[in-house]
């Protein structure tokens, strides 16, 4: 369980957002939403411990994010980057297994236990076929899932996601969604960002708005985002409009 | 798993047969039996049935030169496999960072004020040290639109600026007897390599191996953005450290021993990183073997193919620079 409590984040010269408070428990996902600039990026990069905090808290189930090193925070935090693409042709598995770096002595390199719970990870998302393909060769979408799968093979509670539907087309964005719910239903506990308040809608149970001026408002999805402050957040037209699984946002004239 | 079991087996081969091409040819030519016996007469005792002195020859002369060719390719491949994935750039070696000038300043220095052979691997390492840190923050700096250019054109910067400390030590030489001494040496040869300096140079490569083969996996993740490496729980600045210094240790070691020998530290990592992919703990001892094949093979055709040795340097870079061009192309190719 990650418990943040009256949170800053930001450098020094330039606190980006302040008074960020809430729980995040196993089997929920929280959405994280707000536009270019107000401190996403920023966020996780805090509580995965990068980056020092302002003030507030950050307790990961008992202990402060601070008293624990980078391998106790890894094998607790799973971070899912945005796909990018790297100069050196790894193999799928092999981008998997990093994931176990956390779990391995400092001279040590992924043994047949590791491979098999990278194996299985890739397995869950459908990707076994693609052990042992070039990770640069495959298509955003299926990078996406394997860093997600990546994600899984830490074997950690928590699972940070930065973004993952950008840059994918529309049918993936769904695959993608998906999978995070299916995160959630085996007891993780999911944080991602999104610039689509229709992904917050349709997964997350509890959203977390972060404007530009700093900002945050955290609460239940439904309550969290309407019209009024979709519209205050991201400075255009807004409306939310009942759809078959529930509400859908519009951008009006 | 069987195509990269069948390439290590190959480039065993590879190495065995430069080893007794290495051995044998020469203005000395010592057939294959004479070889066998001579080795075999060595270990039990027994006497060789060989040409008078080819004892000699085999094992005070071509041995170390063969030992040392091998430990120079070996470390050039290792070194620059290891700063490609430092640098997170296939494009990098120990020669374009400017990293085997900086060792070649510190080496010359270390002639200039004739200094006993540990005392110039100790410069000829600060040296590298010194060029690498540069580069390391020149190229941090400027990073911006196109990080394998700014790298690059930063080596070639730093490289010429030590270029001309460089030329500064050999005007400044004793011209009858260092610069001579000095410039022989700065084209890279392993003719005058001792027993010695081998085996001074052996105990540092080892020295600087051991954390490169400890890290063999961490070093992948550094190949990762830094945060992304950090959040899989890899304490990127001290690896970054321990890396830097253990490859540069080993650049300045081979820089001792025999000079600057470009494009072995590009051109084999990047060639066996194609075969057998980017994992580390493969590609480092692929990259060994070939890379020590490498060197030994061009040393051997320029003590055979002419009247006059060819330095090694000198034919790396004949083979080295279309084979850059080459590898320049598909890598911006791949890019865009």
């Amino acid at each position: 369980m990650l418990s943040i409590q009256n949170l800053a984040i930001g450098y020094a010269q330039r606190p980006l957002a302040s008074n960020i408070s809430f729980t995040l428990k196993a089997g929920e996902a929280i959405a994280v939403l707000g536009p270019n600039g107000c401190g996403k990026t920023t966020l996780f990069r805090t509580l995965l411990g990068l980056l020092p905090r302002l003030q507030g808290a950050i307790q990961l189930d008992t202990k402060s994010i601070g008293d624990l090193s980078a391998t106790e925070i890894a094998r607790n935090i799973a971070y899912v980057p945005q796909v990018s693409s790297s100069f050196f042709n790894f193999s799928v598995i092999e981008v998997v297994a990093m994931a176990r770096t956390p779990h391995l002595a400092w001279y040590a390199q992924p043994g047949v236990p590791d491979r098999q719970i990278a194996a299985s990870a890739l397995a869950e998302l459908g990707m076994a076929d693609f052990a042992g393909r070039p990770f640069d060769e495959l298509s955003g979408g299926e990078r996406q899932l394997v860093l997600i799968a990546r994600a899984l093979a830490a074997e950690a509670p928590i699972i940070l996601l930065d973004e993952p539907t950008a840059s994918l087309d529309f049918g993936n964005q769904f695959l993608i969604l998906d999978e995070i719910t299916r995160l959630t239903s085996r007891g993780r506990a999911v944080l991602f960002t999104t610039h689509n308040p229709d992904h917050a809608l349709r997964i997350a149970e509890r959203t977390l708005a972060m404007s530009r001026s700093g900002h945050i408002d955290c609460g239940a999805t439904a309550a969290i985002l309407n019209s009024k402050s979709l519209t205050a957040l991201y400075g255009i037209d807004v409306q939310l409009i009942p759809g078959p699984n529930g509400p859908i946002t519009t951008v009006g004239k | 798993m069987v195509n990269r079991f069948i390439i290590f087996i190959i480039a065993g081969v590879a190495l065995l047969l430069a080893v007794m091409w290495a051995l044998a040819a020469g203005q000395f030519p010592i057939s294959i039996t004479e070889l066998v016996s001579l080795i075999f007469a060595r270990i039990t005792g027994a006497a060789a049935h060989a040409a008078p002195n080819a004892d000699v020859v085999l094992f005070e002369i071509r041995g170390p030169r063969m030992i040392a060719a091998l430990m120079v390719g070996a470390a050039l491949a290792a070194a620059g496999a290891a700063y490609q994935n430092l640098f997170r750039n296939p494009l990098v070696s120990p020669d374009i960072l400017g990293v085997s000038s900086g060792a070649a300043l510190g080496a010359v220095l270390g002639i200039f004020l004739s200094l006993p052979i540990i005392a110039i691997q100790g410069l000829a390492f600060a040296g590298g040290l010194a060029a690498v840190t540069m580069i390391f923050f020149i190229g941090h700096k400027i990073r911006g639109h196109d990080p394998i250019l700014a790298l690059v054109l930063t080596g070639v910067v730093v490289g010429s600026l030590l270029g001309s400390a460089l030329a500064l030590v050999k005007y400044l030489a004793d011209p009858y007897n260092q610069l001579p001494a000095i410039t022989y040496w700065l084209l890279g040869s392993f003719s005058s390599v001792t027993q010695q300096d081998a085996a001074i140079a052996a105990v540092v490569f080892v020295i600087s191996l051991t954390p490169l083969f400890l890290l063999r996996w961490r070093i992948n993740l550094l190949a990762l953005p830094d945060d992304e490496a950090r959040a899989l729980g890899l304490n990127v600045n001290r690896t970054r450290l321990i890396v830097i210094l253990a490859a540069t240790l080993m650049t300045g070691a081979s820089v001792a021993l025999c000079g600057i020998i470009g494009w072995v530290g590009l051109i084999v990592p990047h060639a066996v990183r194609l075969l057998v992919g980017a994992e580390f703990s493969r590609l480092l001892p692929l990259a060994m073997i070939v890379g020590g094949t490498f060197m030994l093979v061009i040393d051997t055709l320029g003590r055979t193919i002419a009247q006059v040795e060819i330095p090694p340097g000198v034919l790396t870079a004949t083979i080295g620079t279309p084979i850059f061009i080459g590898l320049m192309a598909a890598t911006f190719k791949r890019k865009n």
